[in-house]
């Protein structure tokens, strides 16, 4: 196993990435995009779970992003002003979905006879984990699944919302204890979780 | 932890960037159309713009009286403050951005554009039709657009709102609400919306056209009230039609591919984006047509922030197509251009002799 080494830019090399996007430059914009895509795509995925809206969200992030650039001063590190960005549109999006009934099938895929069982089982598995989470408050939603499916801590889950760290720890429980409500009923849902 | 690996898939990543700075390109355009947005300052032009406006609501109000004893109550307006009109001539299309959305204005279109005191936006299309890109509403202010009679409520969506020649409102992503004589109806991405009229040219056109299936939330309609025709030919602007194209791809590639060129052979600044789209659709099944588009592209775009990629999917096809020498020496002219570019480590590699 080769020692893969991911370099951390400076604040000096991202203020002056910024600077360069600022200034109109593709490919700092395009290498900006390049870099954060990878995270910002993950968070709001797990947010989200397996839905066609995924790809709909990250490109309004990126937007916002490059739309609002001129308005990061660089006080918190970059990833951290974009993770809020992403967090702030998934958050209008659950908002605006709530009280829409998502029913399991909407965020099915197509069944493949070729995937084995395990594969199945676990895709069944966060199906309904996605379809339990659709249940919750949009900001207990937001704050679990940042805490529990894309690892953040309690404090970055705080700092992303814009709330305390009691707060943030309250929705937190509040969402797993009615998780867990729900899973005392659903084996498959207690598995994953 | 729960574990939920997201998709790692860099045609999927590659098509999002392609979005986001295709959009972007778009909003600059717009941006400088905002500010090209003249603002009355004389008293006399504004002396106009109120005597207009008066008889705008005196013709409304004329609307409201003739068909009260049908309509549903009219959508809420906010109360006016900074009214401007925006008049595109015969021939001519005029883009311009109002808070979040951005509005194109048909040839022959007057619009006013006002704002409330709340931040809500009220679009008022006196003649022609508008296209708009609006964000969803949920905690926005509100959008709505009123053509005549009809009154369209943006959920969060992109739709067109045409006055004339016939009311029309059709849907191209997210929801709308249109109130108008004979009810309320909720419109999804994909449809078209006429109100009922009389003659034989609108069944015409649903005889050309069947009216797609779609579930409308309908508030209660008076009975026997006329059902609204629906039809799926909606006039789109450059940027809707690339749009629609883009979700064509998973259903309907003949389609799509048919709005691509259609875009791409136009001036608009969307015309890139859908060549692109165009030669990304046509490598799947067509590689000459797909190369042929490829060269297009370069020709005609040689500068855009695109072209890299393009000469890279360049290069792709000839590889997947077994066109060996061929990749060498595009990857060679790619590196030439762009020896520091996205591509450049790979590009080296397929560059160098066998």
């Amino acid at each position: 196993m080769g020692l893969s080494i991911v370099e951390r830019p400076t604040p000096e090399d991202e203020a002056e990435l910024v600077a360069a996007c600022l200034a109109g430059d593709v490919a700092a914009q395009r290498a900006l995009f390049r870099r954060e895509f990878g995270r910002v795509n993950a968070t709001i995925y797990r947010i989200l779970g397996p839905t066609r809206e995924v790809d709909d969200l990250v490109q309004e992030t990126f937007i916002a992003v490059f739309r609002g650039l001129a308005r990061f001063r660089g006080e918190a590190r970059l990833a951290t002003w974009i993770d809020r960005i992403a967090v702030r549109v998934a958050l209008d999006h659950v908002r605006a979905r709530k009280g829409t009934p998502v029913a399991l099938g909407v965020i099915d895929e197509p069944a493949d006879a070729s995937v084995p069982d395990a594969q199945a089982h676990a895709r069944e598995g966060l199906r309904r984990l996605y379809a339990a989470l659709a249940q919750l408050s949009p900001e207990a939603r937001i704050a679990f699944a940042l805490y529990a499916i894309d690892g953040r801590s309690i404090a970055e889950v705080a700092r992303l919302v814009g709330t305390t760290v009691v707060t943030a720890k309250v929705r937190i429980w509040r969402a797993r204890r009615e998780l867990m409500k729900r899973a005392a009923e659903d084996p498959v849902l207690k598995e994953l979780l | 932890m729960i574990n939920v690996d997201p998709p790692q898939n860099e045609t999927r990543r590659d098509r999002i960037e392609r979005n986001v700075f295709a959009q972007l390109a778009q909003m600059r355009v717009s941006d400088r159309a905002d500010a090209a947005v003249p603002v009355p300052a004389t008293s006399n032009r504004r002396a106009w713009m109120f005597a207009g406006l008066g008889a705008a609501v005196a013709a409304a109000v004329i609307l409201v009286v003739m068909t009260k004893s049908e309509a549903p109550p009219p959508a809420p307006i906010a109360e006016d403050t900074t009214p401007s009109r925006i008049v595109t001539p015969v021939g001519g299309e005029s883009q311009f951005t109002v808070g979040d959305a951005v509005i194109v204005a048909a040839s022959d279109t007057s619009v006013d554009v006002k704002r409330a005191p709340d931040g809500g936006i009220t679009l008022v299309v006196a003649r022609g039709a508008v296209d708009c890109d609006v964000a969803p509403r949920n905690q926005r202010p509100p959008f709505h657009v009123i053509a005549g009679d009809v009154s369209v409520e943006v959920v969060g969506t992109r739709f067109s709102v045409a006055r004339t020649p016939s009311p029309r409102v059709d849907v191209v992503r997210g929801k709308v609400r249109v109130r108008a004589p004979g009810g309320t109806w909720l419109l999804a991405a994909g449809d078209s919306w006429t109100p009922p009229v009389s003659g034989s040219a609108a069944e015409q056109v649903a005889a050309e056209e069947p009216a797609p299936e779609i579930e409308i939330d309908r508030t209660p309609a008076p009975r026997n009230s006329p059902t609204p025709t629906l039809t799926p030919t909606p006039t789109l602007s450059p940027h809707a039609q690339y749009q629609m194209a883009q979700k064509l791809e998973a259903t309907d590639l003949a389609r799509a591919a048919k709005l691509y060129r259609t875009v791409a052979s136009s001036k608009d600044a969307w015309a890139a984006p859908a060549l692109f789209g165009l030669a990304e659709l046509e490598a799947k099944t067509n590689a000459t047509q797909a190369l042929t588009d490829c060269n297009e592209y370069l020709r005609r775009f040689a500068s855009s922030a695109q072209a890299e990629d393009v000469e890279w999917l360049r290069i792709e096809i000839l590889r997947s197509a077994g066109r060996r020498d061929e990749a060498r020496v595009a990857a060679t002219e790619y590196l030439r251009q762009w020896p520091q570019g996205s591509y450049a480590g790979i590009a080296r590699r397929i560059a160098s002799p066998p």
